[in-house]
């Protein structure tokens, strides 16, 4: 490449070079194969179908008969609200939780920090079957439960977890801040070590404290981290139903049903596999403007 | 290193031992909280081997022996062979989507080529549709036109290499400073160099917890195996686990043996990579 | 540090070697995957050619079944050799599943035009299948000498819109298990119930008077998805026995449903219940520790559960469940309320054709002479003693004969007697009807219930919002009103 060339390109703005489109694709090509196959191909298949009164052999156009439908269910709204409910709660106390735990370990030397990472990973290593069956008896409403028994060493009542309207939501939130947090704190890690020990020594000569490195050095340099966590748990949060599914049956009074669980039950139960792609294509759309939100809020240039 | 974060207390030790310690402590009994359930689930696997209806609520089992293991391991001719395709697909799934996804991360960072914002936004609009409805024409993909099933490439492949990598990898790569590859590119080096000689070096971290990440979550994976494998010789570990449990009961404690027993390749791994998660930028690389 | 290093390099090693190994295992599975599907092609040809000759042409069918006894898959294996005896040039090859997920995955591949050519599914379920247009109406391609082995009640369960969808495998009952010395001394005359039934009121004296400090009068497991057992179970005890009444209106909006939930409510404010939600596996433990008196769900052949329990806790055993006593079990129907009929809930399993690619007359014919030697004859009596219920076709109810079941003439007479009491469903229901049910179930019916035994709302409000939710599904002139017989 030719010394000019880079100049001009520093001057101009958004300007392509051949270069770098040959290089950027070559890139990206692999990458793209296998999103345009397995991805990209299975979306666009999603999208026709919920236009379809969906039949293996033989689906019906029927327009935007599915879009309305699921638009005009009660059911759809008030679990995109118990939905919503949970991401909110869930997504900023685990990204919290995570950044706090990811900063409390740094400070440790190498091996300590190595224990404690292998400690806060573990709930997330183990399999999701066994450790769901053990959540069951852990929320066990009888006397006997787990946790009515550490409610009854203080003296409080036992709660009827995940049967009553009051506790179903909080009792799914619990489990998912205690078993979600792993893969956070080691991603948080890994920004923390990314941020040079220069930046805290010119903060120190200016007298800096503790916090004020946080808040002026630490929470900027992970932005690109939090972002990223923040717009892939608020999707991961939005398609979540095995929760809803195994622990609940999305009861007590619909309370615990999650737009996840309409959608594969609408898919799986009710054979209305037409309806389950529209809800689903509208669920994006509504992922779809979070997301637009949180790269505005988070000062990043949509450039995409 | 992010020590200096913290405030060495040069003047006064003490203060620094006491701020350790209570923060340690904090650690422990957080990390007491959260760890329950495996500590549940890992002494109910020294339990007794029979089928059950529901355990008792006691926190460890009356007798503990090996027998859940032991019947684990000859529940199936394969329980072992599980595992080992497990490890197989897991590690796959890791190196494309380290290669893969690392290098497009890279270069929707830092190339600018031509469709690049629309490409990104596509990628990123792809993970919000949910999995329920894409997996039945994925599923005629890979079964009904590659005549896949049964076959690790049939369990490989959809996930090697996922938008949410690409994704992660991009926004790392973004804390490259940009200058450093611009006076790379003086010098003459092409991206591929780029990427080998300066972007690879800086990246440990990024690419080991990518791997860390993506392979515990192909572990975990339970459905889409389930969906394309009908012999028992190519279920994964997740899909054989799930045949402990019947119509009206469950061999409990010998999925919570299998379950324990799984874990360990994922530690071996974890510990193993342990080094680079500490690594971190070497120190004035990336100054530029 | 040297640990660590170790570690990484056997992982390394281990990596590679996975990955040699692995390229070639691929690579053979893939070659091995491909070979029969080319040779189904092949075969799809000679077909086509020498359609006159069926005998002589091979041909391949695939049933997706889960684990229907502990080891069912097993079995089959044995029982394919000996079909194969008699049909030498047709090949079965078994999918098998694990019983949560078996749904999705059969719903997967049907959708996706792939179904399996036999499938198991509960009779509840035969509906989305028929609705996506991939069941196959079986009637055509059986030997009608064959089906007259099937009861008609069972055959009643797999019949959709006057169309027989597929072959009856098993019924099973689910009505109320107990502790017959409690029972007895709490005034309950068990013998006489077994065999003749009892009232709703006659029951709630009994679990009234077999209320101790330390042990409910009944336990039902009503946690998560298992509340609609409940509903099923009494539904059948204020007269609902199908979702749907013999002029096909919709019935969980008649009065019946209306004093089913206002039972309910009376019986969960009694304290002769737990007044939390109680995990499937936890109501067997309960009974089998004295810690209730009588339980539900429950079906005959936890009589074998129990005795093999005790069976341990005499001989020291410390796999024996905590707290087990001696008891003897007993098999009771449930209680009917006023102006009901008596019946007991009932609900069938069977096996269902269905279309994919490969689905020619032909092979249907095929298809359903493999499905019916499964569902009938030994094969079926396999299962149904599995269970511990009788069969639903002559012949398998015959290979039960020369079977000793470890049963109780007491339970096996009230097992008699139950079966006698249930009702199948009307057999002119319609696809759409029958997906609609199973909606208003999971969405409406199932929830609200929830919150009623949470003692969060009222009889009359859950009554209420299931006829809102049902009018608007249905119309209402589809649904009952009035009190159905």
């Amino acid at each position: 490449m030719k010394k000019q060339e880079i100049q001009k390109k520093n001057l101009s703005k958004p300007r392509y070079h051949m270069a770098d489109n040959i290089s950027g694709w070559g890139f990206i090509g692999v990458a793209v194969a296998v999103f345009v196959i397995f991805t990209l191909y299975p979306v666009i298949s999603a999208v026709i179908t919920s236009f379809q009164e969906y039949k293996p052999f033989g689906s019906e156009f029927v327009g935007f008969e599915n879009y309305i439908t699921a638009l005009g269910n009660d059911l759809f709204w008030k679990s995109i609200k118990n939905t919503l409910v949970y991401t909110v709660v869930v997504i900023p106390l685990s990204l919290i939780l995570s950044f706090s735990i990811a900063i409390m370990i740094v400070p440790f030397t190498k091996s300590v920090q190595s224990v404690f990472k292998g400690i806060y990973y573990l709930p997330g290593i183990a399999s999701g079957v066994a450790i769901s069956v053990v959540w069951l008896w852990l929320y066990d409403a009888s006397p006997n439960g787990i946790f009515n028994r550490v409610l009854a060493l203080f003296g409080a009542t036992s709660q009827n977890w995940l049967s009553s309207s009051k506790t179903a939501m909080l009792s799914l939130i619990i489990m998912a801040l205690l078993s979600s947090h792993g893969a956070n704190i080691i991603i948080y890690i890994a920004a923390l070590h990314g941020i040079d020990n220069t930046y805290y020594e010119a903060a120190e000569m200016d007298g800096a404290k503790f916090f004020q490195k946080i808040r002026y050095i630490v929470l900027p340099m992970c932005r690109p981290t939090t972002l990223f966590l923040l717009v892939t748990g608020v999707i991961g949060s939005f398609q979540v139903f095995m929760n809803a599914y195994m622990m609940t049956g999305g009861g007590p009074d619909n309370n615990t049903t999650m737009i996840g669980l309409l959608i594969f039950n609408n898919a799986f139960t009710y054979g209305k596999y037409g309806l389950a792609c529209a809800q689903a294509i509208l669920l994006a759309i509504v992922i779809a403007a979070l997301t637009t939100l949180q790269f505005k809020l988070m000062g990043e240039d949509i450039e995409y | 290193m992010a020590t200096g974060l913290y405030s060495q207390h040069l003047h006064n030790r003490s203060i620094f031992y006491i701020r350790n310690s209570l923060i340690a402590v904090f650690l422990i009994a957080f990390a007491a909280v959260s760890l329950f359930p495996i500590v549940y689930m890992f002494a109910w696997s020294f339990g007794p081997a029979i089928e059950s209806a529901s355990t008792s609520y006691n926190i460890f089992p009356g007798r503990w022996s090996l027998d859940s293991y032991k019947a684990f391991i000859s529940f199936s001719n394969y329980s072992l062979k599980w595992i080992w395709n497990s490890i197989i697909v897991a590690t796959f799934t890791v190196l494309g989507n380290v290669i893969f996804a690392g290098m497009a991360g890279y270069a929707f960072s830092k190339i600018k080529f031509r469709g690049r914002s629309f490409l990104f936004f596509v990628i990123l609009l792809s993970m919000m549709i949910p999995y329920q409805v894409t997996q039945v024409p994925l599923y005629i993909l890979i079964v009904k036109n590659f005549h896949m099933t049964n076959t690790y490439p049939a369990l490989i492949l959809p996930g090697m290499c996922t938008a949410y990598n690409i994704f992660m990898a991009k926004q790392f790569f973004q804390g490259i400073p940009t200058a450093l590859i611009e006076s790379a590119k003086i010098e003459g080096c092409s991206q591929l160099m780029i990427f080998n000689k300066i972007i690879l070096p800086l990246s440990k971290t990024i690419l080991s917890v990518m791997a860390i990440n993506t392979f515990l979550n192909s572990w975990n994976t339970f459905f889409w195996p389930f969906l394309v494998t009908s012999k028992e010789e190519m279920y994964t570990i997740q899909v054989g686990l799930k045949t402990f449990k019947f119509a009206n009961g469950s061999l409990l404690s010998p999925m919570m043996a299998g379950a324990c027993i799984s874990v360990i390749p994922m530690f071996v791994l974890f510990f193993s990579l342990q080094k680079y998660f500490l690594e971190g930028v070497t120190v004035g690389a990336v100054k530029g | 540090m040297k640990v660590k290093k170790v570690l990484a390099s056997v992982l390394s090693v281990a990596m590679i070697s996975s990955l040699v190994a692995c390229g070639n295992a691929a690579t053979e599975t893939q070659t091995a995957g491909s070979e029969p599907q080319q040779a189904e092609t092949k075969t799809e040809e000679a077909k086509a050619e020498e359609t006159a000759a069926a005998s002589d042409v091979t041909d391949t069918i695939t049933i997706m079944v889960p684990p229907i006894t502990g080891d069912y898959v097993d079995l089959l294996g044995g029982w394919i050799s000996e079909f194969n005896k008699e049909y030498p040039n047709i090949t079965i090859d078994v999918i098998s599943t694990s019983w949560d997920d078996h749904t999705e995955k059969l719903t997967t591949m049907a959708l996706a035009g792939e179904a399996p050519d036999i499938a198991e599914v509960s009779y509840a379920a035969i509906g989305s299948y028929v609705e996506n247009g991939t069941a196959i109406d079986i009637s055509k391609y059986i030997d009608p000498e064959r089906l007259s082995d099937y009861d008609q009640n069972a055959l009643d369960y797999m019949t959709l819109e006057g169309t027989l969808y597929g072959l009856p495998l098993y019924i099973t009952i689910q009505a109320l298990g107990g502790n017959r010395e409690m029972l007895e001394a709490a005034g309950a005359d068990v013998t006489k119930i077994q065999t003749s039934g009892w009232t709703y009121d006659q029951f709630l004296d009994v679990i009234k008077n077999g209320t101790t400090s330390d042990r409910f009068g009944f336990v039902f497991a009503n946690a998560g998805a298992t509340t609609q057992d409940f509903i099923n179970i009494f539904g059948v005890s204020a007269g609902i026995t199908s979702s749907f009444t013999q002029d096909l209106k919709y019935s969980y909006t008649s009065d019946n449903m209306l004093s089913l939930l206002e039972a309910v409510e009376t019986m969960t404010s009694s304290g002769y219940m737990p007044n939390y939600a109680v995990e499937a596996g936890q109501r067997l433990v309960m009974l089998q520790t004295g810690q209730t008196m009588l339980t539900g769900k429950a079906m005959p052949l936890f009589e074998n559960n129990i005795k093999r329990n005790i069976e341990k806790m005499q001989a020291k055993d410390p796999e024996a469940v905590e707290g087990t006593i001696e008891m003897e079990y007993v098999f009771l129907p449930v209680p009917t309320m006023d102006n009901a009929t008596a019946s007991v809930f009932g609900t069938v399993d069977g096996m269902i054709a269905l279309r994919n690619n490969n689905t020619t007359d032909e092979h249907l014919q095929n298809v359903l002479k493999f499905m019916d030697f499964l569902c009938s004859g030994e094969r079926a009596a396999t299962v149904d003693n599995a269970v511990y219920l009788t069969g639903v076709c002559e012949s398998a109810r015959k290979a039960q004969e020369s079977f000793e079941l470890d049963q109780s003439d007491e339970n096996a007479a009230a097992v008699a007697y139950a079966i006698s009491k249930v009702v199948a469903p009307p057999t002119g229901i319609s696809a759409e009807q029958s997906a609609n049910a199973k909606t208003m179930m999971d969405e409406t019916i199932v929830p609200k219930f929830q919150a009623l035994l949470a003692g969060e709302t009222t009889a009359k409000d859950v009554y209420d919002a299931i006829c809102t939710e049902a009018y608007k599904l249905f119309g209402e002139e589809n649904c009952a009103s009035g009190w159905i017989k």
